[in-house]
């Protein structure tokens, strides 16, 4: 059995490692779009900043390609699917036939139709070859369009390296698709106090400089720069998937064991639609962990397991200098035009702060800065098992001290969203 | 997947908060007498007026493992999950993700550190040895569940004798 995997991020890395450890006889092939080996694309803005030396990002080496028996075909851009004749045709028109097919190539990166985009000192941080072009640029004021996760790490790392850094987000505050307006306004704050420019509610309309970048013009004001980042989102590659007629809707649709619509064809990591493990809707989070679990069900279905998956969960955290931000499930935003009654509880001593999002009694979401952020994951866990919190409040006040050493999990639990009974955590 | 045979057991009920542990846990790791070298922690509830130790439980499907942006956080032989301090930058996705909030963040260097059991030590793990009050235990596997559905079964016979 030949199986051919298209991309070589966490994603499709993840299930020649699987599928190699499970069996030894299985022929793998890697086809990559770029030319190097297996690397991190979370840790790109840490070796941007200098946090980490170039090796560290590599997850693999060639040689470990060859120890793996997994060939790997580098700047093999794959342009089209053929799945009668089950061939992938690269870029260069080689044909490579094969048995199972897996779709790991991921996204790519959206850059907005902004007059002068194009131009020399425009850059961007989702590959390796773009960010070590970053890197070696040398300049000394800098902007970044967009502050998603990749715009806020972008321009952390470029402030570390010395630039003056402005953001500029279209939308009302910074991170908008993580975090609500109070929580966002805290991070504001401890980015200006870092140095760092935040302009929202603002557009770009035009990169002004002829060869050179050398301002940004917005609706509002012109920022001069020698350098820009666009970090405006990433879109699935659901191009490639369309030559073959696999029915795509945001990205590619996958069933729970990661079939695509056209028989022997997997498909996970970023470029896949699926659903929330919570709620059941359908989403995209284009998030590591979940490439990870995809993976895994992939490799595990191409040898015959017959396993679904789970769902994909929301789970993301920002940090910058000594600001720590943790954000899972919904915001108070995204609850607000669903059915039923919500509820907020939100904590605050200095500036951690802590705000859960409730859905008819139940945890749909919540976020969190500083010290409340280390308990955050007692708070997805009452997510998944979808705890009825009215009654974990009961129960919290008149919890017996016996039961103490099996229900301590509920007794911190209580403490967060217990919002009837004043509590107090110390750590020691 | 290596997992792991032996775990801690707590004993919140039995805890005095006198952070012994910490003790010999930042001298085992860290060579000096500090707890904020700790890679356990002891939360004290208030309300509860109970003392609670914070140990890694290292679950079998780790979220830890999977959210961390460097993969810096890596299973052992002896199946505990550790973090590599070459390459971790302390952004605490693992502390966010962890169901008990576990893994310590050593005050000094921003990067997290998760109990190891003491890896092999012939002692044990030291803080097992230094508690004074048994609060903290080593069990295999099934013992854990054993014990607390013997210690219920006893209880409701001291209620229905026969």
């Amino acid at each position: 059995m030949k199986t051919v995997i298209i991309g070589n991020g966490i994603a499709g890395n993840r299930v020649a490692t699987e599928l190699r450890q499970r069996n030894k006889e299985i022929e793998i092939c890697i086809l990559s779009a770029e030319d190097v080996p297996e690397y991190d694309p979370c840790s790109l803005p840490y070796y941007l900043a200098g946090n980490v030396g170039k090796t560290d990002i590599f997850k693999k080496t060639i040689n470990d390609y060859k120890q793996l028996g997994i060939n790997i075909a580098f700047n093999s851009k794959v342009v089209a699917i053929n799945p009668e004749a089950r061939k992938v045709i690269t870029e260069a028109g080689i044909e490579i036939g094969y048995d199972k097919l897996v779709l790991a190539h991921g996204g790519a990166l959206f850059f907005p139709p902004i007059e002068g985009i194009s131009n020399a000192g425009v850059f961007s941080c989702k590959q390796m070859s773009e960010a070590e072009k970053l890197k070696f640029h040398k300049g000394r004021k800098a902007v970044v369009i967009g502050s998603g996760a990749i715009g806020i790490e972008a321009a952390e790392a470029l402030k570390k390296k010395g630039y003056e850094v402005h953001i500029i987000e279209l939308l009302g505050w910074i991170l908008p698709v993580l975090f609500d307006e109070p929580t966002a306004r805290i991070l504001e704050a401890a980015m200006e106090r870092q140095g760092i420019h935040i302009h929202t509610g603002e557009k770009v309309l035009q990169i002004k400089g002829d060869e050179k970048v050398t301002s940004v013009v917005t609706d509002k004001r012109e920022i001069e720069c020698d350098t820009v980042v666009v970090a405006t989102g990433v879109i699935p590659g659901t191009a490639l998937a369309k030559t073959a007629l696999i029915e795509t809707g945001r990205g590619i649709k996958v069933n729970r064991k990661m079939e695509t619509s056209v028989p022997d064809i997997y498909a996970c990591g970023d470029c896949v639609e699926t659903f929330d493990s919570c709620t059941e809707e359908i989403v995209m989070f284009q998030l590591k962990h979940n490439a990870i679990e995809q993976a895994q069900i992939v490799a595990k279905n191409i040898l015959g397991d017959n396993i679904g998956y789970l769902g994909a969960y929301a789970f993301a955290r920002v940090h910058f200098f000594n600001t720590h931000a943790a954000t899972f499930g919904k915001t108070m935003r995204a609850t607000q035009c669903m059915l039923g009654k919500s509820e907020l509880i939100e904590k605050q001593s200095g500036d951690d702060y802590l705000r859960v999002v409730l859905l008819d009694g139940r945890v749909i979401g919540g976020q969190a800065v500083g010290k409340y952020a280390d308990y955050i994951g007692l708070l997805i866990g009452a997510m998944w098992r979808k705890d009825d919190i009215e009654q974990l409040r009961e129960r919290w006040n008149k919890i017996p001290q016996a039961g103490a050493a099996y229900s301590w999990p509920l007794i911190q639990l209580g403490q967060l969203v217990g919002s009837a009974m004043p509590g107090s955590t110390n750590q020691i | 997947m290596e997992t792991r045979r032996e775990q801690l057991a707590i004993d919140p009920l039995k805890c005095t908060g006198c952070q012994e542990c910490l003790l010999a846990c930042s001298m085992k790791h860290q060579g000096v007498i500090n707890p904020k070298l700790a890679m356990l922690k002891i939360i004290r509830l208030e309300t509860q007026e109970l003392e609670v130790p914070v140990i890694c439980m290292a679950c079998d499907n780790a979220p830890c493992i999977k959210v961390c942006p460097m993969n810096a956080r890596t299973r052992q032989k002896n199946g505990t999950v550790a973090t590599n301090t070459d390459v971790c930058i302390g952004c605490r996705a693992c502390v966010y993700i962890c169901p008990v909030g576990s893994p310590a963040v050593n005050p000094y260097t921003g990067q997290t550190m998760t109990c190891d059991m003491c890896r092999g030590d012939e002692a044990g793990p030291w803080c097992v040895v230094a508690c004074r009050e048994g609060a903290l235990k080593i069990t295999q596997d099934d013992i854990l569940t054993r014990g607390a559905a013997r210690e219920r079964a006893a209880r409701s016979r001291a209620i229905f004798p026969n």
